[in-house]
């Protein structure tokens, strides 16, 4: 497997039984790789499929049809061993409030088969470079949200993943926290990560994104660099925007422009719905 | 190599749970045990010294140790049941533990298992306990905390399996309720834990067959008290056993894989 992209998405579909007995396409026909030290986005409107997707490249839920491909393993049919590699930072909170901060990551890494006083030593690392070493010893609960956020990241990071899937990593981050964040995920990236990141923060998929896939109705609707995107969808020319009644602002396009020219057709509809 | 694997994964949440039990020791102590102490005391001494003895099964024995074997069945009703309920809908739902594990090298159905696995072996130290106080107190004879455990362990996976069942199947915590008052608390009254169910009605005495907590009291009479074997029991026992964990964890699989 030399050179195959650590994570590779091949045809991926999610259908969802409906309770008339239909069937719902959340994903339709969905492929992508992403190489090691890439970091790839994964953008769309509320209910584009992305939550989906990541629960199927998890191997949480199986997919209808394709495959996921960890390291050369599919994870439905070998999910240990593809799973190994995997680091999953989920959009709902899911911190083991049972344990405190410290040993919650200690536990998490030991589920990798990472020794104890290995997954003590990338605990007590890990805190420090999320900023949260003074809080190892508290209960999850007493954390703030900011907090938990991080510790949920670096919870994703403590088994030293090939493959790190984040799924909004930075909602409830203030500004400085969410900067913070990224330069880990920069970092990661360049010891040899493959990041596939979901987010709605289009700064964050510019700035950290060497190439974005646009997903609406489950299907990707376009697939580039940032810049790739914009160039195509609205070239060079400069955006007029009507901030305030009267106050027009002239600005270079960017992917914001892309995001609601590729999916606004959507919100107009639900709009007028 | 999958089987040891699989048993790793097991493990591995067994071992998880076990250490949350170990940190909060004093918790799960009161918690466990305060119960049953306060059932053995109210009924086995105060109703106990009222009633002196009763005619079950062939057998005239006194209402304390009548009442001591009941409570071990109890024991394992309630700590394997709400454990699995109670505790399971937390894990589930509000903690998210189980889809937190399972994007980890160890799968759903591992976690499951070790989930059930854990609800049965702390009703199971519940239960040996329970037997041991009744030993040390003249009731069982003195192997009791050692024979009880082949009954209690499969009885207590049993009743973990109907709480999971119930955590899969509830929408909020509160609808837990419902299996609770109609299911758990007829079988904790009707099922021989207090009285000899021959003071019953016969057509409520079939009902009261059916029900699992019977047939655990049975068996666990047979081996504290020396009570005869009901063979049915046996196959009653293994019977709702097999059904209520493949139905916990089938229920569980539908609750959280889409």
């Amino acid at each position: 497997m030399a050179g195959a992209a650590p994570l590779r998405v091949v045809h991926l579909t999610k259908r969802y039984r409906t309770r008339d007995g239909g069937a719902f396409e959340a994903v339709s026909d969905v492929s992508f790789d992403v190489g090691a030290g890439e970091c790839f986005g994964l953008l769309g409107p509320n209910g584009a499929g992305k939550s989906s997707a990541i629960h199927c490249i998890s191997g949480f839920y199986p997919a209808s049809a394709g495959r996921v491909l960890i390291e050369g393993f599919d994870v439905h049919a070998e999910p240990k061993r593809a799973r190994q590699a995997l680091g999953v930072c989920s959009q709902e909170e899911t911190l083991d409030s049972d344990f405190r901060v410290f040993d919650q990551l200690v536990r998490h890494a030991s589920f990798f088969r990472v020794p104890a006083a290995e997954g003590a030593r990338r605990a007590r690392a890990l805190l420090g470079r999320f900023g949260i070493a003074d809080k190892a010893d508290h209960l999850v609960e007493s954390l703030s949200g900011g907090m938990k956020r991080r510790l949920q990241v670096a919870r994703a990071l403590v088994s030293a993943p090939r493959v790190l899937v984040l799924d909004e990593p930075t909602t409830g981050l203030d500004p400085g926290m969410r900067r913070s964040l990224w330069e880990i995920l920069v970092e990661e990236r360049a010891k040899g990560a493959a990041i596939l990141l979901s987010t709605h923060y289009m700064e964050e998929a510019e700035r950290l994104c060497d190439r974005i896939a646009l997903l609406d109705h489950g299907r990707i609707v376009d697939l580039g660099s940032p810049q790739a995107l914009v160039e195509r969808h609205m070239g060079a020319a400069t955006v007029e925007e009507e901030v305030r009644p009267g106050v027009l602002w002239r600005r270079p396009p960017n992917l914001e422009d892309v995001y609601l020219r590729l999916t606004g057709a959507r919100l107009a509809q639900a709009e007028a719905q | 190599m999958k089987l040891a694997d699989a048993f790793w994964g097991v493990r591995c949440t067994w071992l998880r749970y076990f250490d949350v039990f170990r940190k909060s020791l004093a918790y799960y102590l009161v918690t466990t045990f305060s119960e049953p102490f306060l059932y053995l005391l109210a009924f086995g001494f105060g109703v106990g010294g009222l009633i002196g003895t009763v005619h079950s099964n062939g057998h005239e024995i006194a209402y304390r140790s009548f009442v001591f074997s009941g409570i071990l069945g109890q024991t394992v009703l309630f700590q394997g049941f709400y454990e699995a309920s109670y505790g399971g809908f937390v894990r589930m739902y509000y903690q998210k533990i189980f889809q937190a594990m399972a994007v980890t090298p160890i799968t759903l159905a591992e976690v499951l298992w070790g989930e059930l696995l854990w609800d049965a072996s702390k009703a199971t130290f519940a239960a040996v306990i329970i037997a041991a106080i009744g030993a040390a107190l003249g009731d069982f004879p003195f192997y009791a905390p050692l024979v009880v455990i082949p009954v209690a362990f499969p009885s207590s996976l049993l009743f973990a399996g109907l709480g999971l069942a119930v955590a899969a199947r509830a929408r909020t915590i509160e609808e837990i309720s419902y299996p609770q008052y109609l299911l758990v608390f007829p079988m904790f009254l009707f099922c021989g834990v207090f009285f000899p169910i021959e003071q019953l009605p016969q057509p409520l005495q079939w009902v009261a067959w059916v029900l699992p907590l019977t047939a655990v009291n049975s068996l666990m009479r047979t081996l504290t008290l020396g009570f005869p074997f009901e063979w049915w029991s046996a196959p009653i026992l293994a019977a709702w056993l097999l059904a209520l964990v493949a139905y916990s964890r089938r229920a569980m699989f539908r609750r959280l894989v889409k």
